[in-house]
Protein backbone atom coordinates (compact mmCIF):
# COMPACT_ATOMS: atom_id res chain seq x y z
CA UNK A 1 0.00 0.00 0.00
CA UNK A 2 2.78 2.43 0.84
CA UNK A 3 6.09 2.27 -1.69
CA UNK A 4 9.24 4.41 -1.15
CA UNK A 5 11.52 4.60 -4.13
CA UNK A 6 14.66 6.15 -4.63
CA UNK A 7 13.53 9.24 -2.36
CA UNK A 8 15.74 11.99 -1.78
CA UNK A 9 15.22 14.24 0.41
CA UNK A 10 18.28 17.58 -0.20
CA UNK A 11 17.87 20.52 2.37
CA UNK A 12 20.66 23.19 2.20
CA UNK A 13 22.67 20.89 0.18
CA UNK A 14 22.63 18.50 2.45
CA UNK A 15 21.14 14.78 1.85
CA UNK A 16 19.37 13.86 4.83
CA UNK A 17 17.34 11.45 3.38
CA UNK A 18 18.04 8.99 1.02
CA UNK A 19 15.72 5.88 0.56
CA UNK A 20 16.33 3.20 -2.07
CA UNK A 21 13.44 0.80 -1.30
CA UNK A 22 10.66 0.52 1.75
CA UNK A 23 7.46 -0.97 1.82
CA UNK A 24 4.60 -1.39 3.56
CA UNK A 25 1.96 -3.98 3.18
CA UNK A 26 -1.76 -3.10 3.69
CA UNK A 27 -2.72 -4.12 7.21
CA UNK A 28 0.93 -4.57 8.37
CA UNK A 29 2.60 -2.56 10.96
CA UNK A 30 6.19 -1.63 10.37
CA UNK A 31 8.32 -0.02 13.09
CA UNK A 32 11.11 2.34 12.00
CA UNK A 33 14.03 2.33 14.30
CA UNK A 34 17.21 4.52 14.68
CA UNK A 35 18.85 6.75 16.78
CA UNK A 36 17.79 10.59 17.19
CA UNK A 37 18.48 12.32 14.38
CA UNK A 38 19.01 9.12 12.34
CA UNK A 39 16.22 10.42 9.91
CA UNK A 40 12.70 8.79 11.34
CA UNK A 41 10.89 12.02 11.64
CA UNK A 42 12.03 13.49 8.44
CA UNK A 43 11.07 10.21 6.54
CA UNK A 44 7.74 10.83 8.32
CA UNK A 45 7.42 14.10 7.21
CA UNK A 46 8.64 13.37 4.10
CA UNK A 47 5.24 10.53 3.62
CA UNK A 48 3.30 13.01 5.04
CA UNK A 49 4.12 15.83 2.67
CA UNK A 50 4.92 17.82 6.05
CA UNK A 51 8.88 18.59 5.01
CA UNK A 52 10.01 22.31 5.06
CA UNK A 53 9.36 24.17 2.36
CA UNK A 54 13.15 24.67 1.33
CA UNK A 55 13.35 20.74 0.68
CA UNK A 56 14.06 19.20 -2.75
CA UNK A 57 12.38 16.10 -2.51
CA UNK A 58 12.82 13.37 -5.82
CA UNK A 59 11.55 9.94 -6.40
CA UNK A 60 8.36 8.01 -5.29
CA UNK A 61 6.34 8.07 -2.51
CA UNK A 62 3.39 5.48 -3.83
CA UNK A 63 0.45 5.64 -1.68
CA UNK A 64 -2.50 3.07 -2.76
CA UNK A 65 -1.69 3.35 -6.34
CA UNK A 66 -0.92 7.27 -6.31
CA UNK A 67 2.44 9.08 -6.13
CA UNK A 68 2.26 11.54 -3.20
CA UNK A 69 5.07 13.37 -4.51
CA UNK A 70 3.18 14.63 -7.64
CA UNK A 71 0.31 16.05 -5.29
CA UNK A 72 -0.18 19.78 -4.91
CA UNK A 73 -0.63 20.84 -1.73
CA UNK A 74 -4.30 21.38 -1.49
CA UNK A 75 -4.24 17.21 -3.06
CA UNK A 76 -2.33 16.18 -0.35
CA UNK A 77 -3.72 17.94 2.41
CA UNK A 78 -6.76 15.94 1.84
CA UNK A 79 -4.72 12.73 1.67
CA UNK A 80 -3.12 13.68 5.05
CA UNK A 81 -5.68 13.30 8.13
CA UNK A 82 -8.20 11.67 5.89
CA UNK A 83 -6.07 8.73 4.42
CA UNK A 84 -3.02 8.92 6.04
CA UNK A 85 -3.22 9.82 10.04
CA UNK A 86 -0.51 11.07 12.34
CA UNK A 87 0.52 11.50 15.82
CA UNK A 88 3.60 13.20 16.57
CA UNK A 89 6.41 12.61 19.34
CA UNK A 90 5.14 15.04 21.65
CA UNK A 91 1.72 15.34 22.85
CA UNK A 92 1.72 18.68 25.04
CA UNK A 93 3.35 20.48 21.81
CA UNK A 94 0.51 19.22 19.08
CA UNK A 95 -2.28 19.53 20.77
CA UNK A 96 -3.77 23.18 21.12
CA UNK A 97 -3.42 24.30 24.79
CA UNK A 98 -5.86 26.43 24.59
CA UNK A 99 -8.47 24.32 22.92
CA UNK A 100 -10.87 21.88 24.31
CA UNK A 101 -10.47 18.31 23.97
CA UNK A 102 -13.34 17.97 22.33
CA UNK A 103 -13.50 20.45 20.07
CA UNK A 104 -10.13 19.13 19.00
CA UNK A 105 -11.30 15.90 17.97
CA UNK A 106 -13.99 17.73 16.03
CA UNK A 107 -12.28 20.03 14.03
CA UNK A 108 -10.36 16.49 12.70
CA UNK A 109 -14.11 15.05 11.92
CA UNK A 110 -15.14 17.83 10.18
CA UNK A 111 -11.97 18.96 8.20
CA UNK A 112 -12.92 15.28 6.63
CA UNK A 113 -16.55 14.47 6.52
CA UNK A 114 -20.01 16.45 6.32
CA UNK A 115 -21.03 15.78 9.71
CA UNK A 116 -22.77 18.63 12.03
CA UNK A 117 -23.48 19.07 15.02
CA UNK A 118 -25.09 16.50 17.65
CA UNK A 119 -23.76 13.85 14.83
CA UNK A 120 -20.04 15.39 15.32
CA UNK A 121 -20.23 15.52 18.86
CA UNK A 122 -21.51 11.89 19.10
CA UNK A 123 -18.39 10.83 17.32
CA UNK A 124 -16.35 12.56 19.27
CA UNK A 125 -17.44 10.66 22.18
CA UNK A 126 -17.18 7.56 19.53
CA UNK A 127 -13.89 8.18 19.20
CA UNK A 128 -12.93 8.97 22.86
CA UNK A 129 -14.44 5.54 23.87
CA UNK A 130 -12.23 3.65 21.11
CA UNK A 131 -9.18 5.27 22.54
CA UNK A 132 -10.59 4.17 26.09
CA UNK A 133 -10.64 7.27 27.69
CA UNK A 134 -13.11 7.26 30.71
CA UNK A 135 -16.13 9.30 30.59
CA UNK A 136 -15.40 11.19 27.16
CA UNK A 137 -18.73 12.92 28.02
CA UNK A 138 -17.27 15.18 30.44
CA UNK A 139 -13.78 14.77 29.71
CA UNK A 140 -14.06 16.63 25.76
CA UNK A 141 -14.81 19.75 28.15
CA UNK A 142 -11.52 20.10 29.17
CA UNK A 143 -8.12 20.94 28.39
CA UNK A 144 -4.95 19.21 27.45
CA UNK A 145 -3.28 20.45 30.84
CA UNK A 146 -6.12 18.82 32.49
CA UNK A 147 -5.09 15.02 31.08
CA UNK A 148 -2.36 13.30 31.88
CA UNK A 149 0.38 12.33 29.37
CA UNK A 150 -1.13 9.11 28.60
CA UNK A 151 -5.10 10.84 28.31
CA UNK A 152 -3.13 13.68 26.10
CA UNK A 153 -1.50 10.55 23.93
CA UNK A 154 -5.13 8.79 23.57
CA UNK A 155 -6.97 12.02 22.17
CA UNK A 156 -3.92 12.49 19.90
CA UNK A 157 -4.99 9.11 18.66
CA UNK A 158 -8.71 9.67 18.71
CA UNK A 159 -7.94 12.67 16.43
CA UNK A 160 -5.98 10.71 14.20
CA UNK A 161 -8.00 7.73 13.50
CA UNK A 162 -11.08 10.57 13.52
CA UNK A 163 -11.58 10.13 9.22
CA UNK A 164 -11.03 6.11 9.25
CA UNK A 165 -7.42 6.61 7.94
CA UNK A 166 -6.06 3.36 5.86
CA UNK A 167 -2.38 4.67 7.48
CA UNK A 168 -2.04 5.60 10.26
CA UNK A 169 2.07 7.24 11.33
CA UNK A 170 3.12 7.05 14.73
CA UNK A 171 6.19 9.01 15.79
CA UNK A 172 7.57 8.40 19.07
CA UNK A 173 4.23 8.06 20.41
CA UNK A 174 5.32 6.33 23.89
CA UNK A 175 8.57 7.67 25.23
CA UNK A 176 7.39 10.33 27.20
CA UNK A 177 5.03 7.57 28.98
CA UNK A 178 5.61 5.07 31.79
CA UNK A 179 6.13 1.64 31.02
CA UNK A 180 2.24 0.74 32.33
CA UNK A 181 0.63 3.65 30.55
CA UNK A 182 3.25 3.18 27.43
CA UNK A 183 2.00 -0.53 27.24
CA UNK A 184 -1.78 0.43 27.18
CA UNK A 185 -1.00 3.11 24.42
CA UNK A 186 1.03 0.65 22.30
CA UNK A 187 -2.12 -2.11 22.98
CA UNK A 188 -4.44 0.19 21.55
CA UNK A 189 -2.44 1.13 18.28
CA UNK A 190 -2.45 -2.82 17.83
CA UNK A 191 -6.18 -3.37 18.11
CA UNK A 192 -7.21 0.19 16.35
CA UNK A 193 -4.94 -1.30 13.51
CA UNK A 194 -6.69 -5.19 14.00
CA UNK A 195 -9.78 -3.89 14.01
CA UNK A 196 -9.70 -1.40 11.52
CA UNK A 197 -7.06 -3.10 8.73
CA UNK A 198 -5.14 0.24 9.39
CA UNK A 199 -1.37 -0.12 8.68
CA UNK A 200 0.62 1.07 10.55
CA UNK A 201 4.02 3.08 10.44
CA UNK A 202 5.13 3.35 13.95
CA UNK A 203 8.76 5.22 14.98
CA UNK A 204 11.15 4.34 17.93
CA UNK A 205 14.40 3.95 19.15
CA UNK A 206 13.72 1.31 20.85
CA UNK A 207 13.84 -2.19 19.30
CA UNK A 208 11.70 -4.19 22.72
CA UNK A 209 9.03 -1.74 21.94
CA UNK A 210 8.99 -2.30 17.91
CA UNK A 211 9.02 -6.12 18.68
CA UNK A 212 6.11 -5.48 20.71
CA UNK A 213 3.56 -3.62 18.26
CA UNK A 214 5.14 -4.62 14.85
CA UNK A 215 5.69 -7.35 12.35
CA UNK A 216 8.42 -6.33 10.35
CA UNK A 217 11.13 -3.54 11.05
CA UNK A 218 13.24 -0.68 9.03
CA UNK A 219 16.31 0.11 10.55
CA UNK A 220 17.57 3.95 9.49
CA UNK A 221 20.87 5.32 9.76
CA UNK A 222 22.34 8.59 8.46
CA UNK A 223 18.90 8.88 6.13
CA UNK A 224 19.40 5.35 4.53
CA UNK A 225 17.35 2.08 5.23
CA UNK A 226 20.03 0.03 5.93
CA UNK A 227 18.31 -3.18 7.09
CA UNK A 228 14.59 -3.93 7.02
CA UNK A 229 12.66 -7.45 7.55
CA UNK A 230 10.38 -9.64 9.84
CA UNK A 231 11.02 -8.05 13.30
CA UNK A 232 11.67 -11.72 14.59
CA UNK A 233 14.01 -12.24 12.06
CA UNK A 234 16.09 -9.21 12.45
CA UNK A 235 16.75 -8.95 16.14
CA UNK A 236 17.68 -12.86 16.21
CA UNK A 237 19.66 -12.62 13.42
CA UNK A 238 20.70 -8.63 13.03
CA UNK A 239 23.21 -8.32 9.50
CA UNK A 240 23.70 -4.71 9.67
CA UNK A 241 26.44 -3.67 12.19
CA UNK A 242 24.57 -0.96 12.91
CA UNK A 243 21.26 -3.20 13.69
CA UNK A 244 23.36 -6.05 15.53
CA UNK A 245 25.06 -1.99 18.17
CA UNK A 246 21.50 -0.96 18.35
CA UNK A 247 20.11 -3.94 19.82
CA UNK A 248 23.48 -4.07 21.99
CA UNK A 249 22.64 -0.91 23.57
CA UNK A 250 19.26 -1.92 24.52
CA UNK A 251 18.89 -2.79 28.15
CA UNK A 252 16.29 -5.15 27.92
CA UNK A 253 15.18 -7.39 30.81
CA UNK A 254 16.89 -10.53 31.89
CA UNK A 255 16.02 -13.65 30.15
CA UNK A 256 14.22 -16.64 31.91
CA UNK A 257 13.73 -14.05 34.74
CA UNK A 258 17.29 -14.32 36.29
CA UNK A 259 17.57 -11.09 37.52
CA UNK A 260 20.43 -11.90 39.72
CA UNK A 261 23.15 -12.59 36.64
CA UNK A 262 21.82 -9.21 35.72
CA UNK A 263 22.77 -7.00 38.52
CA UNK A 264 25.78 -4.65 37.90
CA UNK A 265 26.43 -5.54 33.91
CA UNK A 266 27.58 -3.28 32.00
CA UNK A 267 25.17 -1.81 28.52
CA UNK A 268 27.08 -2.05 25.46
CA UNK A 269 27.61 1.14 23.52
CA UNK A 270 27.93 2.20 20.28
CA UNK A 271 31.23 4.21 19.26
CA UNK A 272 31.04 7.88 19.23
CA UNK A 273 27.37 9.50 18.29
CA UNK A 274 25.77 10.47 15.02
CA UNK A 275 26.88 13.15 12.98
CA UNK A 276 25.12 16.16 12.21
CA UNK A 277 23.63 16.83 8.61
CA UNK A 278 26.27 16.68 6.22
CA UNK A 279 28.90 15.22 8.52
CA UNK A 280 28.43 11.98 7.83
CA UNK A 281 31.15 9.36 5.66
CA UNK A 282 30.29 8.94 2.32
CA UNK A 283 30.01 5.29 1.54
CA UNK A 284 28.14 3.02 4.37
CA UNK A 285 26.96 5.99 6.56
CA UNK A 286 27.73 4.19 9.77
CA UNK A 287 31.11 3.26 8.61
CA UNK A 288 32.94 5.90 11.29
CA UNK A 289 31.41 4.27 14.76
CA UNK A 290 31.30 0.74 13.24
CA UNK A 291 33.72 -1.58 14.49
CA UNK A 292 34.06 -4.28 11.68
CA UNK A 293 34.09 -1.78 8.35
CA UNK A 294 36.54 -2.83 5.63
CA UNK A 295 38.00 -0.86 2.95
CA UNK A 296 35.11 -1.74 0.56
CA UNK A 297 32.83 -0.08 3.17
CA UNK A 298 33.82 3.60 1.72
CA UNK A 299 31.62 3.12 -1.02
CA UNK A 300 28.01 2.40 -1.05
CA UNK A 301 26.73 -1.12 -0.33
CA UNK A 302 24.79 -2.84 -2.81
CA UNK A 303 21.33 -4.21 -1.08
CA UNK A 304 21.38 -8.19 -0.37
CA UNK A 305 17.67 -9.64 0.17
CA UNK A 306 17.67 -13.02 1.70
CA UNK A 307 14.51 -14.90 2.77
CA UNK A 308 11.24 -13.23 3.98
CA UNK A 309 12.59 -10.26 2.92
CA UNK A 310 14.95 -9.79 5.28
CA UNK A 311 17.24 -6.91 3.02
CA UNK A 312 19.83 -5.08 3.96
CA UNK A 313 23.42 -3.06 3.09
CA UNK A 314 26.22 -3.82 4.41
CA UNK A 315 29.52 -5.04 3.40
CA UNK A 316 30.79 -7.32 6.05
CA UNK A 317 27.25 -8.70 7.48
CA UNK A 318 26.51 -10.88 10.45
CA UNK A 319 25.25 -10.78 13.91
CA UNK A 320 28.27 -10.88 16.47
CA UNK A 321 25.85 -13.21 18.76
CA UNK A 322 23.88 -11.17 20.22
CA UNK A 323 21.47 -12.42 22.62
CA UNK B 1 25.18 -0.89 60.42
CA UNK B 2 23.63 3.11 60.38
CA UNK B 3 21.57 3.63 58.11
CA UNK B 4 22.50 6.83 55.62
CA UNK B 5 18.33 7.61 55.08
CA UNK B 6 16.05 6.54 57.43
CA UNK B 7 12.48 6.80 56.55
CA UNK B 8 9.61 5.59 59.26
CA UNK B 9 5.89 6.45 59.04
CA UNK B 10 6.72 9.19 56.91
CA UNK B 11 3.49 11.40 55.41
CA UNK B 12 3.65 14.61 53.05
CA UNK B 13 1.09 16.57 51.08
CA UNK B 14 1.88 19.52 48.49
CA UNK B 15 0.36 22.65 50.40
CA UNK B 16 -2.77 22.83 48.01
CA UNK B 17 -3.41 19.62 47.43
CA UNK B 18 -4.80 18.69 51.22
CA UNK B 19 -6.82 21.63 50.71
CA UNK B 20 -8.79 20.82 47.78
CA UNK B 21 -8.78 17.15 48.27
CA UNK B 22 -9.38 16.92 51.77
CA UNK B 23 -8.06 15.49 54.72
CA UNK B 24 -6.99 11.52 53.89
CA UNK B 25 -5.37 12.96 50.75
CA UNK B 26 -1.47 12.85 51.42
CA UNK B 27 0.91 12.52 48.53
CA UNK B 28 3.08 10.31 50.53
CA UNK B 29 1.50 7.96 53.10
CA UNK B 30 3.32 5.69 55.39
CA UNK B 31 6.16 5.61 54.24
CA UNK B 32 9.55 3.42 55.96
CA UNK B 33 12.10 2.84 54.12
CA UNK B 34 16.15 2.60 54.65
CA UNK B 35 19.07 2.96 52.76
CA UNK B 36 22.35 1.89 53.33
CA UNK B 37 25.61 3.47 52.91
CA UNK B 38 26.97 2.51 49.29
CA UNK B 39 23.78 0.89 48.03
CA UNK B 40 22.41 1.52 45.15
CA UNK B 41 18.23 2.06 45.24
CA UNK B 42 15.67 1.58 42.34
CA UNK B 43 12.28 3.82 42.86
CA UNK B 44 9.67 2.51 40.07
CA UNK B 45 6.07 2.99 40.01
CA UNK B 46 3.34 4.65 37.64
CA UNK B 47 3.26 8.60 37.09
CA UNK B 48 1.60 10.28 39.71
CA UNK B 49 2.69 7.59 42.42
CA UNK B 50 4.95 9.91 44.55
CA UNK B 51 8.89 9.00 43.16
CA UNK B 52 9.59 12.46 42.95
CA UNK B 53 8.07 13.71 45.90
CA UNK B 54 9.62 10.79 48.02
CA UNK B 55 13.18 11.82 46.70
CA UNK B 56 12.37 15.41 47.22
CA UNK B 57 11.31 14.51 50.76
CA UNK B 58 14.75 12.37 51.43
CA UNK B 59 16.96 15.00 50.42
CA UNK B 60 15.37 17.93 52.23
CA UNK B 61 13.87 19.81 49.31
CA UNK B 62 10.67 19.34 50.89
CA UNK B 63 9.34 19.06 54.39
CA UNK B 64 7.08 16.26 55.14
CA UNK B 65 4.32 16.98 57.83
CA UNK B 66 4.23 13.71 59.68
CA UNK B 67 7.01 10.71 60.57
CA UNK B 68 10.49 10.62 60.74
CA UNK B 69 13.61 11.39 57.88
CA UNK B 70 16.99 10.60 59.31
CA UNK B 71 19.96 11.37 57.75
CA UNK B 72 23.12 9.53 58.91
CA UNK B 73 21.26 9.27 62.21
CA UNK B 74 20.08 12.97 62.32
CA UNK B 75 16.95 14.02 61.99
CA UNK B 76 16.71 16.29 59.08
CA UNK B 77 14.79 19.04 60.80
CA UNK B 78 18.41 19.27 62.84
CA UNK B 79 19.96 20.32 59.54
CA UNK B 80 20.11 24.19 59.89
CA UNK B 81 22.45 27.14 59.25
CA UNK B 82 25.33 25.82 57.83
CA UNK B 83 23.65 22.44 58.62
CA UNK B 84 21.04 23.02 55.81
CA UNK B 85 24.29 23.50 53.34
CA UNK B 86 26.26 20.33 54.41
CA UNK B 87 22.71 18.79 54.14
CA UNK B 88 22.56 19.95 50.56
CA UNK B 89 25.92 18.99 49.44
CA UNK B 90 25.61 15.60 50.68
CA UNK B 91 22.14 14.95 48.92
CA UNK B 92 22.30 15.78 44.76
CA UNK B 93 19.86 15.79 42.39
CA UNK B 94 20.49 15.05 38.95
CA UNK B 95 16.98 15.38 36.94
CA UNK B 96 14.81 13.94 33.95
CA UNK B 97 15.53 17.22 31.66
CA UNK B 98 19.35 18.53 31.27
CA UNK B 99 18.15 21.08 28.71
CA UNK B 100 15.40 22.45 31.68
CA UNK B 101 18.25 21.87 34.62
CA UNK B 102 20.54 23.64 32.66
CA UNK B 103 20.36 27.40 32.90
CA UNK B 104 20.37 28.34 29.14
CA UNK B 105 21.97 31.73 29.61
CA UNK B 106 25.26 30.16 31.48
CA UNK B 107 28.38 28.46 30.30
CA UNK B 108 29.49 25.04 31.34
CA UNK B 109 31.79 26.19 33.04
CA UNK B 110 29.82 28.34 34.89
CA UNK B 111 27.13 26.61 35.32
CA UNK B 112 29.87 23.54 37.15
CA UNK B 113 30.76 26.12 39.38
CA UNK B 114 27.86 27.06 40.76
CA UNK B 115 27.46 24.26 43.27
CA UNK B 116 30.96 25.49 44.58
CA UNK B 117 30.38 28.52 44.46
CA UNK B 118 26.78 28.30 46.66
CA UNK B 119 27.73 25.60 49.05
CA UNK B 120 31.29 26.27 49.55
CA UNK B 121 31.39 29.62 49.14
CA UNK B 122 34.45 29.79 46.66
CA UNK B 123 35.29 29.69 42.98
CA UNK B 124 36.37 26.48 42.15
CA UNK B 125 39.99 26.23 40.09
CA UNK B 126 40.10 25.83 36.51
CA UNK B 127 42.12 22.22 37.41
CA UNK B 128 39.22 21.43 39.63
CA UNK B 129 36.31 22.32 36.87
CA UNK B 130 38.63 20.38 34.50
CA UNK B 131 38.78 16.99 36.30
CA UNK B 132 34.94 17.29 37.24
CA UNK B 133 34.10 17.44 33.31
CA UNK B 134 36.42 15.04 31.94
CA UNK B 135 35.33 12.60 34.82
CA UNK B 136 31.99 12.14 33.30
CA UNK B 137 33.93 11.74 30.11
CA UNK B 138 33.88 15.03 27.90
CA UNK B 139 36.36 17.42 26.81
CA UNK B 140 37.45 20.54 28.25
CA UNK B 141 36.14 22.08 25.26
CA UNK B 142 32.83 21.85 26.14
CA UNK B 143 33.13 24.46 29.26
CA UNK B 144 33.16 27.18 27.16
CA UNK B 145 30.24 26.15 25.41
CA UNK B 146 26.50 26.91 26.27
CA UNK B 147 23.76 24.38 26.83
CA UNK B 148 21.98 24.70 23.63
CA UNK B 149 25.42 23.66 21.55
CA UNK B 150 25.23 20.15 23.27
CA UNK B 151 23.32 16.93 22.95
CA UNK B 152 21.14 15.58 24.94
CA UNK B 153 23.38 13.09 26.40
CA UNK B 154 26.45 15.59 26.66
CA UNK B 155 24.08 17.69 28.93
CA UNK B 156 23.39 14.76 31.09
CA UNK B 157 26.61 14.24 31.57
CA UNK B 158 27.41 17.66 32.70
CA UNK B 159 24.36 17.43 35.09
CA UNK B 160 25.61 14.75 36.56
CA UNK B 161 29.24 16.06 36.83
CA UNK B 162 27.56 19.41 38.31
CA UNK B 163 26.10 17.43 40.53
CA UNK B 164 29.24 15.24 41.78
CA UNK B 165 31.53 18.64 41.76
CA UNK B 166 30.15 18.90 45.65
CA UNK B 167 30.99 14.95 46.65
CA UNK B 168 28.22 14.67 47.69
CA UNK B 169 27.40 11.20 50.03
CA UNK B 170 24.55 10.21 47.84
CA UNK B 171 23.31 10.80 44.30
CA UNK B 172 19.17 11.12 43.51
CA UNK B 173 18.86 10.32 40.04
CA UNK B 174 15.18 11.39 39.09
CA UNK B 175 14.80 9.38 35.37
CA UNK B 176 18.52 10.14 34.37
CA UNK B 177 17.91 8.73 31.17
CA UNK B 178 13.89 8.74 29.91
CA UNK B 179 14.43 11.82 27.88
CA UNK B 180 17.37 9.89 25.82
CA UNK B 181 17.57 7.26 23.40
CA UNK B 182 18.72 3.96 23.71
CA UNK B 183 22.26 4.32 22.57
CA UNK B 184 23.13 7.45 24.76
CA UNK B 185 20.91 6.00 27.40
CA UNK B 186 23.79 3.25 27.53
CA UNK B 187 26.48 5.71 28.08
CA UNK B 188 25.38 7.34 30.94
CA UNK B 189 23.66 4.37 32.46
CA UNK B 190 27.28 2.86 32.23
CA UNK B 191 28.72 6.26 33.86
CA UNK B 192 26.33 6.55 36.53
CA UNK B 193 28.01 2.89 37.79
CA UNK B 194 31.57 3.09 36.71
CA UNK B 195 31.16 6.49 39.13
CA UNK B 196 29.13 4.39 41.84
CA UNK B 197 31.86 2.31 42.13
CA UNK B 198 34.85 4.51 41.96
CA UNK B 199 33.84 7.21 44.11
CA UNK B 200 31.98 4.90 46.66
CA UNK B 201 28.40 6.88 46.28
CA UNK B 202 25.26 6.36 47.30
CA UNK B 203 23.45 5.87 44.47
CA UNK B 204 18.83 6.17 44.39
CA UNK B 205 17.50 5.88 41.18
CA UNK B 206 13.96 6.60 39.76
CA UNK B 207 13.26 4.79 36.65
CA UNK B 208 9.85 3.66 34.89
CA UNK B 209 12.33 0.98 33.08
CA UNK B 210 12.55 -2.36 35.48
CA UNK B 211 15.29 -3.77 33.07
CA UNK B 212 17.66 -0.69 33.90
CA UNK B 213 16.65 -0.94 37.56
CA UNK B 214 17.71 -4.90 37.52
CA UNK B 215 20.69 -3.81 36.31
CA UNK B 216 21.96 -1.41 38.27
CA UNK B 217 19.88 -1.29 41.79
CA UNK B 218 20.29 -4.08 44.17
CA UNK B 219 17.43 -2.79 46.18
CA UNK B 220 14.05 -1.94 44.56
CA UNK B 221 11.09 0.20 46.10
CA UNK B 222 8.08 -0.04 44.33
CA UNK B 223 5.53 2.69 44.89
CA UNK B 224 2.00 3.20 44.31
CA UNK B 225 -0.71 6.00 45.03
CA UNK B 226 1.76 7.80 47.29
CA UNK B 227 2.61 4.01 49.33
CA UNK B 228 5.15 1.70 49.09
CA UNK B 229 3.25 -1.48 47.17
CA UNK B 230 6.46 -3.59 47.85
CA UNK B 231 10.39 -3.59 48.56
CA UNK B 232 13.45 -6.08 49.01
CA UNK B 233 16.16 -7.44 46.83
CA UNK B 234 15.57 -6.51 43.46
CA UNK B 235 16.24 -9.88 41.95
CA UNK B 236 13.75 -11.28 45.06
CA UNK B 237 10.98 -8.73 44.59
CA UNK B 238 11.40 -9.09 40.71
CA UNK B 239 11.73 -12.37 40.16
CA UNK B 240 8.77 -13.28 42.67
CA UNK B 241 6.73 -10.39 43.54
CA UNK B 242 4.45 -10.14 46.54
CA UNK B 243 2.63 -6.83 44.99
CA UNK B 244 0.17 -8.04 42.32
CA UNK B 245 0.96 -4.59 41.31
CA UNK B 246 4.37 -5.24 41.17
CA UNK B 247 3.32 -8.25 38.69
CA UNK B 248 1.50 -6.20 36.35
CA UNK B 249 4.56 -3.73 35.93
CA UNK B 250 6.70 -6.80 35.16
CA UNK B 251 4.27 -8.44 33.07
CA UNK B 252 4.01 -4.86 31.20
CA UNK B 253 7.64 -4.32 31.11
CA UNK B 254 8.35 -8.04 29.66
CA UNK B 255 5.94 -7.41 26.99
CA UNK B 256 7.61 -4.73 25.24
CA UNK B 257 11.15 -5.41 25.99
CA UNK B 258 13.75 -7.42 24.52
CA UNK B 259 15.04 -10.65 26.35
CA UNK B 260 19.37 -10.51 27.43
CA UNK B 261 21.17 -12.99 28.81
N1 LIG C 1 4.29 21.01 43.23
C1 LIG C 1 3.21 20.23 43.39
N2 LIG C 1 2.07 20.71 43.95
C2 LIG C 1 0.99 19.92 44.14
N3 LIG C 1 0.94 18.62 43.77
C3 LIG C 1 2.03 18.07 43.20
C4 LIG C 1 3.23 18.84 42.98
N4 LIG C 1 4.15 18.03 42.39
C5 LIG C 1 3.56 16.82 42.26
N5 LIG C 1 2.30 16.82 42.75
C6 LIG C 1 1.36 15.69 42.81
O1 LIG C 1 1.90 14.71 43.71
C7 LIG C 1 1.66 13.39 43.23
C8 LIG C 1 3.00 12.64 43.12
O2 LIG C 1 3.79 13.29 42.14
P1 LIG C 1 5.27 12.90 41.79
O3 LIG C 1 5.83 13.97 40.91
O4 LIG C 1 6.00 12.58 43.02
O5 LIG C 1 5.03 11.56 40.96
P2 LIG C 1 6.06 10.60 40.22
O6 LIG C 1 5.87 9.25 40.78
O7 LIG C 1 7.43 11.18 40.27
O8 LIG C 1 5.47 10.61 38.73
P3 LIG C 1 6.23 10.62 37.27
O9 LIG C 1 6.56 9.21 36.98
O10 LIG C 1 5.15 11.16 36.36
O11 LIG C 1 7.41 11.53 37.39
C9 LIG C 1 0.92 13.55 41.89
O12 LIG C 1 -0.46 13.40 42.12
C10 LIG C 1 1.25 14.96 41.46
O13 LIG C 1 0.23 15.49 40.64
N1 LIG D 1 13.81 21.42 9.26
C1 LIG D 1 15.02 20.87 9.12
N2 LIG D 1 15.95 21.46 8.33
C2 LIG D 1 17.18 20.90 8.20
N3 LIG D 1 17.57 19.77 8.79
C3 LIG D 1 16.70 19.13 9.58
C4 LIG D 1 15.37 19.64 9.80
N4 LIG D 1 14.72 18.80 10.65
C5 LIG D 1 15.60 17.81 10.93
N5 LIG D 1 16.78 18.00 10.30
C6 LIG D 1 17.96 17.13 10.39
O1 LIG D 1 17.71 15.92 9.71
C7 LIG D 1 18.32 14.83 10.38
C8 LIG D 1 17.27 13.77 10.69
O2 LIG D 1 16.38 14.34 11.63
P1 LIG D 1 15.10 13.60 12.16
O3 LIG D 1 14.38 12.98 11.03
O4 LIG D 1 14.35 14.58 13.01
O5 LIG D 1 15.74 12.46 13.06
P2 LIG D 1 15.02 11.47 14.12
O6 LIG D 1 13.55 11.65 14.02
O7 LIG D 1 15.48 10.13 13.68
O8 LIG D 1 15.58 11.85 15.43
C9 LIG D 1 18.95 15.41 11.66
O9 LIG D 1 20.33 15.56 11.47
C10 LIG D 1 18.26 16.74 11.82
O10 LIG D 1 19.09 17.66 12.50
S1 LIG E 1 29.01 -1.65 5.46
FE1 LIG E 1 30.94 -1.72 6.54
S2 LIG E 1 30.93 0.10 7.83
FE2 LIG E 1 28.84 -0.28 7.21
S3 LIG E 1 27.98 -1.51 8.83
FE3 LIG E 1 28.69 -2.92 7.28
S4 LIG E 1 30.75 -3.43 7.95
FE4 LIG E 1 30.18 -1.59 9.08
MG1 LIG F 1 12.26 12.33 15.71
MG1 LIG G 1 8.68 12.13 38.69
Amino acid sequence: MLQLRDVRVVIDGHEIIRIDELDLAPGSRLGLVGESGSGKTMTAKAIAGLLPDESKVSGSVIFEGQDLLTLNDREMSKVRGKRIGFVFQDPARSLNPMMRIGKQVSEAIRIHSDLKGDAVTAKVIDLLHQVQLPEPETLLRRYPHQLSGGQQQRVMIAAAIAADPDLLIADEPTTALDVTVQEEILRLLISLSEERKMSLMFVSHDLGVIRFVCDRVAVIYGGNIVESGRIEDVVAHPMHRYTAALLAANPGMPKDDNFSAFIGKRLQTITGSVPAVGKFPSGCRFRNRCLSATDACSTMPSPITTGNDHRYLCWNPGDRGQS
Amino acid sequence: MTSLVEVTNMYFHYPRARIIAGEAAWTLEDISLSIQPKSTVGIVGESGSGKSTLVRVMCGLLRHQQGNVKFNGKDLSEFEGDGANDLRRENQIVFQNPRRSLDPRMTIRRSLSEPIRALHNRQPGDDEIIATIERVGLGREVLSRFPHQLSGGQLQRVGIARSLSVQPTILYADEPVSALDVSVQAQVLNLLMDLRDQLGLTLVMVSHDLGVVSRMCEEIVVMRHGRIAEAGRTDSVLARPDSNYTASLLKAARAASLERA
